[in-house]
């Protein structure tokens, strides 16, 4: 454990980057979770035939293709683009951060969409139409009822899309990201000790995994608090 | 037959039965001898399921003495098989084995358990269900039978272990009304030829026509109990005569 | 920028050479995985504290750390420590092709495990029971009554998880491993065409994905042959 001594700030700052990541990946994957799900519930033909081949592609492919694909395109149209106004330009890089983040979050985005239909189906219709009849107009009817009865359904399977998410950011090392993996070869270069570094980087990922855990269960309870029994 | 002469197939003595802090049996003490016919009856919650639940060890008694057919339970798991080798139980769900079919849940048990070969087992299960009155079924699936018929596949895969003792656990109670007399009409058939049953139910004239004791059980304990003369016409106590009138109303 | 379909053509090829590897990775896996599962479970509603209490903390940490971290563990870090070095495995974990496979199935193995449970807690009580009231041993009643019913539950979800595996197998590209993610990341690097090679690569994952869902709607329809179509 002494070889980790040293290194311990450098790993304190990877998982920042880490969290970073996830936070910035999670709001774009809400985003096109509910896009998609917008899509797959609407009632145009062609609008039902994309969010179906988006979740199949993204659901399908293994991600660290997807990242791949996303990082180095993204690089070339990039590059493309730059050579317009500047042709002496060889290369330009697409931070693997923006890269990463926007390619997991389409990833898990996919899987979301499926939770976010099947809980938008899931409400009660009863309810909406006891909206409907006390007057709430359409908007406040989303609001009010639509929303608050969503988010409680789709609460349970989204932590777990939340901790594949977690566990995707390790993937965004491969396309050259700064955290905790990339600190761990840093360390092994040094030090000579992999298996002391890496089990460090599980670490930090099962603490993540944990947080995440321990967050959704207070969801879970504070989102049904109205069904506890008061003895 | 004479009280002396009258052989003991179940007894229960003092038994309790807890479910954490709530008491489910409070001293329950019942004897039943061979060839009798009990039917047990009374609110829900009082106790009933759970006691006949306990006499084949579904349920584990707390406190008393349970002996079923000269052997006592008391977690030795050699007398749990055994009894369970001896005693049937009947359930209000039925609880057939939805992935074999009718005839195939009723020779699973002999074959597992008593490892009967196949073509004996085989003939006596298609017995077993030309004695319930549906050996058509025999190669159908659970799902593909009436409510009626699936309860009478249930007491035949029962029978295909030459128990001593029945067990029914409301058996009538989750059929529509019109399946409800196929299903008595077997069980009286069996009771006719002399098998030892206890039976928790709801169905009076069943009890009156076919029990030589009904019990009475409210709130964990035997209120009342007697052959069904006495208890129908002469109910002793006010819960009993409560029950009745609820349940004799309609 | 343009498209070369040329070079989709010609890689397309090179890429099935790595379907072997792909393949291989993905049945062994699943093999070794499944039967793991099959342990740990057992193990985890044994009702012996000793026996579940460490399976629940595996499948914790397994379930809990990325599969990348888990893989980089097994390749970079057990040759770190000596008695691995001793041991009678070194032959398989000094090897990439081993150690991918320890790895994949260490890892699925877990999230199986708590598939079968949740199969296993979807048998109906009162069937168990009545297997019991029939004097079937609790052996038996395991082997005849509640595997069959908890494998025809646990279906979807053990189809998902293959589809997972499958994904899963690509990251061996990182330890030298030549799959079709492995090759195709080599063309890349020669070639400078990621858009045509990865796309290709994308689509022939994507086939496999879809053999293997339909592959699995077509058995759960078979073992539902008893089940009773709601009306």
């Amino acid at each position: 454990m002494a070889a980790v001594s040293g290194w311990w700030d450098d790993f304190f700052w990877g998982s920042l980057v880490v969290v970073e990541l996830f936070f910035v990946a999670l709001i774009m994957t809400v985003l096109f979770g509910l896009i998609g799900a917008g899509a797959k519930l609407s009632n145009s033909r062609v609008a039902k035939s994309i969010a179906s081949g988006y979740t199949i592609v993204f659901r399908g492919t293994p991600e660290i293709l997807v990242l791949l694909l996303f990082y180095f395109g993204s690089a070339i149209i990039l590059t493309a683009i730059a050579q317009i106004f500047d042709p002496e330009i060889k290369f330009v890089d697409f931070p693997p951060f923006w890269a990463g983040s926007f390619a997991i979050a389409l990833i898990i985005g996919s899987y979301a969409t499926e939770t976010f239909r099947g809980a938008f189906l899931g409400v009660d219709p009863g309810q909406i139409e006891a909206a409907r009849a006390l007057g709430l107009s359409n908007l406040q009817t989303f609001i009010y009822v639509r929303i608050p009865a969503m988010w409680r359904l789709a609460l349970p399977p989204f932590g777990n899309h939340m901790l594949s998410l977690v566990k995707d950011t390790a993937l965004v090392a491969i396309i050259g990201l700064e955290e905790t993996l990339f600190v761990a070869e840093q360390a092994i270069a040094y030090t000579a000790k992999p298996f002391t570094m890496y089990i460090v980087v599980g670490a930090i990922y099962l603490g993540f995994s944990t947080i995440i855990t321990l967050t959704v269960m207070g969801l879970e309870r504070y989102a049904n608090r109205h069904l506890e029994v008061w003895r | 037959m004479s009280k002396a002469d009258r052989q003991l197939m179940i007894e229960l003595e003092n038994v309790d039965k807890f479910f954490g802090s709530f008491q489910a049996l409070k001293g329950v003490n019942l004897t039943v001898g061979k060839g009798e016919k009990v039917v047990v009856c009374g609110p829900s919650g009082s106790g009933k399921s759970t006691l006949i639940r306990c006499i084949n060890r579904l349920e584990q008694h707390n406190n008393g003495k349970i002996v079923v057919n000269g052997h006592e339970l008391t977690g030795a798991v050699k007398d749990i098989d055994a009894v369970r080798r001896e005693v049937g139980m009947v359930f209000q769900s039925f609880n057939l084995f939805p992935h074999l079919t009718v005839i195939d849940n009723l020779m699973l048990a002999p074959k597992l358990v008593r490892k009967t070969p196949k073509a004996e087992n085989r003939k006596k299960a298609m017995r077993l269900l030309e004695r319930v009155k549906i050996p058509e079924q025999a190669d159908k699936w659970p799902s593909q039978l009436s409510g009626g018929q699936q309860q009478r596949v249930a007491i035949a895969r029962a029978l295909c272990m030459n128990p001593e003792i029945i067990l029914f656990d409301e058996p009538t109670s989750a059929l529509d009304p019109e399946m409800i007399s196929e299903v008595l009409d077997v069980m009286i058939d069996l009771a006719r030829e002399g098998m030892t049953m206890i039976c928790v139910s709801h169905e009076m004239g069943f009890a009156r026509s076919v029990a030589d004791n009904v019990v009475f059980m409210d709130e964990g304990e035997i209120v009342e109990s007697g052959p069904p003369g006495t208890f129908f016409d002469n109910p002793k106590n006010d819960r009993t005569k409560l029950f009745l009138k609820q349940i004799l109303s309609h | 920028m343009s498209f070369d379909f040329e070079l989709i053509l010609d890689s397309i090829p090179k890429m099935l050479v790595g379907i072997g590897l792909t393949f291989e990775l993905l049945f062994l896996s699943l093999a070794l995985g499944t039967a793991l599962g099959i342990f740990l479970l057992i193990l985890r509603i044994s009702g012996r504290w000793y026996l579940a209490a460490p399976t629940m903390v595996y499948i914790y940490i397994f379930r809990g750390t990325p599969i990348l971290v888990q893989i980089f563990i097994i390749y970079y870090g057990l040759p770190q420590l000596e008695f691995v070095r001793d041991s009678i495995f070194w032959p398989i974990l000094k090897e990439p092709f081993g150690c991918a496979i320890v790895a994949l199935s260490l890892n699925t193995g877990a999230y199986l495990s708590e598939i079968f449970r949740g199969g296993v807690l979807g048998v109906d009580r009162g069937l168990t029971e009545a297997a019991a009231a029939l004097g079937i041993s609790v052996r038996q009643r395991f082997i005849y009554i509640t595997s069959p019913i908890a494998i025809r539950l646990c279906l979807p979800a053990y189809s998902n998880d293959v589809v997972s595996l499958m994904k899963s197998t690509a990251l061996a590209s990182t330890i030298t491993l030549l799959d079709m993610m492995g090759i195709a990341r080599t063309i890349v690097a020669e070639t400078y065409a990621p858009y045509e090679v990865f796309i290709s690569v994308m689509v022939i994952y994507l086939v496999i994905t879809w053999a293997i869902q339909r592959t699995f709607a077509w058995i759960e329809k078979r073992m539902s042959r008893h089940v009773r179509r709601e009306a």
